[in-house]
């Protein structure tokens, strides 16, 4: 009854949310604005995906930018070549998913047998051994320079472009809030739990790594399409180390383990960088803003290891732990009074 | 002939390089159980100080010594404030080191300005020695040397002191050893502290070798420290010796003969051991 009344609760919240999100074009005339949105959009569906893997199954991977790499060169290269209409559009989304799919699979394959620093490093050579070949492979890549290339023509007006990248982000979160909450959700929680407790229930855990790694791949490289898209150019630095550094702090920062955590994680991290570089102009420190994110990112993996949103979480359930407590007490004294 | 020895002295240097990074990370590996993904921090630290030490007073020797002077303090604080709070937790040291790798490297580009910093090589050591065609660069038998002696002096530490043979226990056994009345504790620190201060003077010696230091190098070689760290085995501290060799030559060969194959070759080296010989090329499997 009571979980029931709280899940429609935040139903609300969420549905008040998107009709505000909805209703921003049309209010607000800030160009710059739907622009940061738009991204802050993107980089939540990248900031979920890497929660799959670091939240629910509990594996720290540090090549998470290659699955964001091969969606984005997929989606430009496609509409470099062919023409920039909408089928080809997702025509390269969905050649993108397979290539992350095949890729997540396979790596996922090899690497997820091993302990977690040495996955963590794995995951760190292969992106890094991607990145080489983007950049050598200069016929098809163009290197480091990257290209330009023509998005389709709707896309040209940027607030339908905000309207598609908010239906992606609702659609994946509804997909992956389902995924989380399935069975197969709930055995990749046990995964980052106990390990070895959930292969001797009978589990191959293997499989249900390999399953999270593939998921969150594939989201990965759908943000990744949508990321080429909102700049029209792509290059090399789609698949740096940095867009993996942005999804950890995103995801820690906002909540590990929630699918809303990334998602306010990625609002505090793109309007702070924002702002920040905005103030870099009187202060010059606020140029290399992202060491208060070091510096903020270090302290909450000791003091708030669930982010924001678990440690909001967290204070709640204590809160109203408190008041149910007091109001028994209270019970229990009107008893003692009345007897 | 010439070519087969300068390629060979190339990657001798490297290696040595990679091999001050990669002794401190594998130490504190096996010992501590940490995986210090803010090696490279330490890294550029040590070379950044060190080099504008040297400019400034013209001594290269000096330059070191500050740059170990860094090394040792950074590692101090790191240990404290870094590394106690996640003892045993693996996913929270990777996660928090890498936050203090990002606070390192940015530092860097606060204190020193984020463009990279020409070094030159000190007098003594600039120039080649020329054999009939062979032309060999003094700096990298430099490197070399000293390469060779920092391992001589550790294994000699390590093998036949007192507190290298507490560290040996300690990387087999920690519990046993703390059993055994040693402050378990203060050894970690001290390996974390020499640690650092390892690969501080790596990233000293690697400044007028490059020609240059800048913010990022750090994080690339961690890269090269670590993948020297899982070839050569966690813990074994020849065993880093050989892989850094091994990576060195590799990266030096490759770069000759197969241009396109030299970025990508020590990670298809570290990619094929770890799926092959998770334990390491030179570590027998004891657990």
């Amino acid at each position: 009854m009571k979980t029931s009344n709280l899940v429609s609760k935040y139903n609300i919240l969420f549905f008040i949310i998107l009709i505000v999100l909805i209703a921003f074009p049309f209010v607000a005339d800030s160009r710059t604005l739907t622009i940061l949105l738009t991204q802050i959009f993107i980089f939540s569906i990248l900031a979920m995906s890497y929660d799959i893997l670091l939240g629910y199954t509990g594996i720290v991977s540090f090549g998470h930018a290659m699955f964001f790499g091969i969606g984005a060169y997929a989606t430009a290269i496609m509409l470099n070549t062919f023409e920039a209409t909408i089928p080809v559009f997702i025509g390269s989304i969905l050649l993108g998913i397979l290539l992350s799919a095949l890729v997540s699979f396979f790596v996922g394959l090899l690497t997820l047998r091993l302990k977690s620093h040495f996955f963590a490093m794995l995951t760190l050579a292969i992106s890094g051994l991607l990145l080489v070949v983007a950049e050598k492979w200069r016929t098809v890549t163009k290197g480091n320079d990257g290209f330009t290339f023509r998005a389709p023509d709707i896309f040209k007006d940027r607030i339908v472009f905000y309207f598609c990248v908010l239906a992606c982000l609702v659609i994946v979160f509804l997909l992956l809030r389902r995924f989380v909450q399935s069975p197969l959700g709930r055995v990749l929680i046990a995964v980052r739990e106990n390990e070895q407790r959930t292969r001797s229930l009978g589990f191959k855990t293997l499989h249900y790594k390999v399953i999270s790694s593939v998921v969150a791949g594939v989201v990965a490289s759908l943000a990744g399409s949508l990321y080429a898209v909102s700049l029209r150019f792509v290059n090399t630095s789609v698949m740096t180390i940095d867009i993996t550094l942005d999804a950890l702090l995103m995801t820690i920062i906002g909540g590990v383990g929630t699918l809303i955590g990334p998602i306010v994680g990625s609002v505090v991290i793109e309007f702070a960088q924002h702002y920040l570089s905005g103030l870099a102009r009187d202060f010059p420190i606020f140029e290399r803003w992202i060491i208060f994110f070091g510096i903020i990112y270090i302290l909450a993996v000791v003091f708030f290891p669930k982010g924001i949103v678990g440690s909001i979480q967290q204070a709640l359930t204590k809160w109203k732990m408190k008041r149910a407590n007091n109001r028994t007490f209270a019970l229990q004294k009107d008893k003692e009074r009345s007897s | 002939m010439d070519l087969l020895i300068s390629l060979v002295i190339n990657g001798l240097a490297t290696g040595m390089l990679i091999f001050l990074l990669a002794a401190g990370l594998t130490l504190i590996f096996g010992l501590m159980d940490v995986l210090n993904f803010a090696h490279g921090g330490l890294f550029v630290w040590g070379a950044y100080t060190g080099v504008l030490t040297y400019t400034y007073t013209e001594s290269f020797i000096i330059g070191i010594l500050v740059a170990i002077l860094t090394g040792v303090v950074l590692g101090f604080i790191m240990e404290k404030l870094i590394i106690t709070p996640v003892y045993g937790n693996h996913v929270q040291q990777i996660l928090i080191t890498l936050g203090f790798m990002l606070v390192l490297q940015e530092m860097i580009k606060v204190a020193f300005g984020p463009n990279a910093i020409p070094v030159k090589v000190p007098e003594l050591l600039a120039g080649s020695w020329e054999l009939g065609e062979l032309i060999i660069i003094k700096y990298r038998i430099f490197i070399i040397v000293v390469g060779f002696l920092v391992f001589g002096i550790f294994h000699f530490i390590l093998t036949r002191t007192k507190i290298g043979l507490i560290v040996r226990a300690g990387v087999m056994n920690k519990e046993m050893v703390q059993a055994l009345g040693i402050n378990i504790k203060k050894v970690f620190l001290f390996v974390f502290m020499t640690g650092a201060a390892l690969a501080a003077i790596g990233g000293m010696l690697m400044a007028p070798y490059s020609g240059s230091i800048y913010a990022e190098m750090g994080m690339e070689f961690a890269i090269l420290g670590f993948i020297v760290v899982v070839i050569g085995g966690m813990g074994s501290f020849s065993g880093s010796l050989l892989a850094a060799i091994l990576v060195g030559l590799a990266g030096s060969f490759m770069a000759y003969y197969v241009p396109f194959l030299s970025l990508a070759v020590n990670m298809i080296l570290m990619a094929v051991v770890l799926i092959f010989r998770p334990q390491g090329l030179f570590r027998t499997a004891k657990e």
